[in-house]
């Protein structure tokens, strides 16, 4: 492994070029372009929060807000895996044709997202800073936001040791893009995205079984990670649970935080090791 | 490591897996899981070979010989099954060029992609743009998309960045016909420029004429052996008796 990562290093001018490339291509042909990195997911959000708000009367008056500092890290993960499950197949005449290491093409479609994430982050702040401006009595910054950038970390260590496992089995059986679109979408319901990890921490059954339903709930690495997204980037003082239940945020997951952080780190090596052991057999593809 | 040979080959094999239905998928995995039609063919049966420094030599065959699968060996897209490749230097594939251009890009950020994949920096292609753009002749098409461009132009410009890269092994699979009458010729007198600087050159050819003309040793590759080694002039003409 060592001698690939030695070769991944001196091929670091092409991941760049690779990543430059990646994000002219994407917006290439649109007029607003990289602002569409905010934008879809703050369309997405206000689409949820229409009908959280109006239909299903839940939520606070700054659930979409909520909403959006936990969707944008999943939207990173999600666009991670399911752009890099094609990287391989669509540059596979590249591949045939020039030698470089294969890892090059995932990894950029990572980095490309990581500079998406960013790009929406920035907007969130100003966002933030929108509400402050028109109601200077709601302060929604917070000191906590300095630890982003290890939560940023974690999340890209799990995006790219996902990516890499992904985008090398898909180019053999192309139905596993399918089943891993199914299973993000569990993962997003399984995720404190669309309601608070306060719902489950004071659902009937968790209070029942002890907070046992809580620590299983932790347990999956991005739920911890996403709670403790919107714990960082958000201070509110209680929640609403709906149906005219408050509750106090939950403390920070920090606990299941290392386990996710480890987690993360077991993954995107063993994803490294995974993608080399499969990446010569990518050419000869049956 | 002997530094005289370019080139070393001992004894390579290659197999591929011939899959019968098609693309694997999921499903025929697990149900054909016990009478699976994966069919090993073998393409290279043992092939050794030496390539001085500054040597052109040429490989000429028939279609499935293996001749582009020796070539993709070198530059090595794939691996050996067996056997010990040695290559010393840099190798600039000239296989079908522009194969890594994007159709939405312009000229200029392909060129910027193709020599970076190809072994430059960014900084050693921003000082050699001026004389790629130059070579391959487009002009002020170079800040057009490379859709918009024809076939030749986007042949003129792979060729361009493939011989700016200062490789020390070209490889040439069929291509040194691009463009037109004059591009052509100023193409044959580039890959001249760069043998007499001690480049190594490894040529596929069905073009036998070009063979005799600029190759100084042929091989003749026949169902993955080698059929013949020697001078390209005596190779060609058992080539052509066999036909």
């Amino acid at each position: 492994m060592r001698k690939d990562l030695k070769e991944l290093w001196s091929y670091r001018e092409l991941l760049f070029v690779m990543v430059q490339r990646e994000l002219r291509i994407r917006y290439k042909n649109s007029a607003l372009g990289l602002i569409w990195s905010f934008l879809n997911p703050l369309f997405q959000v206000l689409v949820m929060s229409l009908a959280f708000s109006i239909f299903l009367k839940v939520g606070g008056k700054s659930h979409t807000v909520y909403m959006l500092s936990a969707y944008l890290p999943f939207m990173f993960f999600q666009t991670c895996v399911l752009d890099s499950s094609q990287s391989i197949l669509l540059q596979l005449p590249l591949i045939k044709k020039i030698y470089f290491p294969r890892e090059v093409l995932p990894l950029a479609c990572v980095l490309a997202n990581l500079i998406h994430l960013l790009i929406g982050f920035v907007i969130f702040f100003a966002l933030l800073l929108f509400v402050y401006i028109m109601d200077p009595r709601i302060v929604p910054f917070q000191i906590n936001t300095v630890f982003l950038p290890i939560l940023v970390l974690i999340s890209a260590m799990m995006a790219t040791g996902a990516s890499l496992i992904v985008s090398a089995l898909n180019t053999f059986y192309e139905d596993v893009k399918y089943i891993v679109t199914v299973l993000l979408n569990l993962l997003f319901y399984m995720c404190p995205i669309l309601y608070y990890a306060e719902n489950v921490a004071n659902n009937d059954t968790n209070l029942k079984s002890n907070f046992l339903l809580y620590k299983i709930y932790n347990l999956n690495p991005m739920a911890a990670l996403t709670h403790a997204y919107r714990r960082v980037l958000l201070a509110p003082k209680e929640i609403d649970l709906g149906a005219g239940l408050h509750a106090h945020w939950m403390p920070f997951p920090l606990k299941y935080l290392i386990v996710c952080a480890v987690f993360s780190f077991c993954l995107m090596v063993f994803g490294y090791w995974f993608f080399n052991r499969l990446k010569w057999k990518f050419v000869e593809r049956p | 490591m002997n530094t005289e040979f370019g080139i070393s080959i001992k004894d390579v094999h290659k197999e591929f897996a011939v899959n019968h239905t098609g693309i694997a998928s999921l499903k025929s995995l697990l149900v054909f899981w016990k009478k699976r039609t994966l069919v090993k063919r073998e393409v290279l049966k043992g092939i050794s070979l030496d390539v001085k420094r500054g040597e052109c030599l040429a490989i000429i065959g028939k279609n499935g010989a293996g001749k582009s699968t020796l070539l993709s060996l070198l530059a090595r897209i794939y691996k050996p099954t067996s056997g010990t490749i040695n290559v010393n230097g840099r190798v600039a594939p000239l296989l079908e060029l522009g194969a890594g251009f994007h159709p939405d890009l312009t000229g200029y950020e392909n060129v910027y992609f193709n020599a970076v994949i190809l072994g430059l920096t960014r900084e050693q292609v921003k000082e050699r743009l001026p004389s790629i753009i130059e070579f391959s002749e487009l002009g002020d098409a170079i800040g057009a998309p490379v859709r918009t461009y024809s076939s030749g132009m986007m042949a003129r410009l792979g060729f361009s960045i493939a011989v700016h890269v200062d490789a020390e092994i070209l490889i040439v699979d069929e291509v040194l016909a691009v463009g037109d009458q004059h591009f052509e010729k100023k193409c044959l007198q580039r890959v001249g420029e760069f043998r007499d600087n001690g480049g190594t050159i490894l040529l596929v050819s069905h073009q036998l004429k070009s063979v005799e003309e600029f190759a100084d040793r042929c091989i003749w590759l026949h169902d993955g052996n080698v059929q013949m080694t020697g001078k390209p002039a005596e190779v060609v003409a058992e080539y052509v008796k066999e036909g």
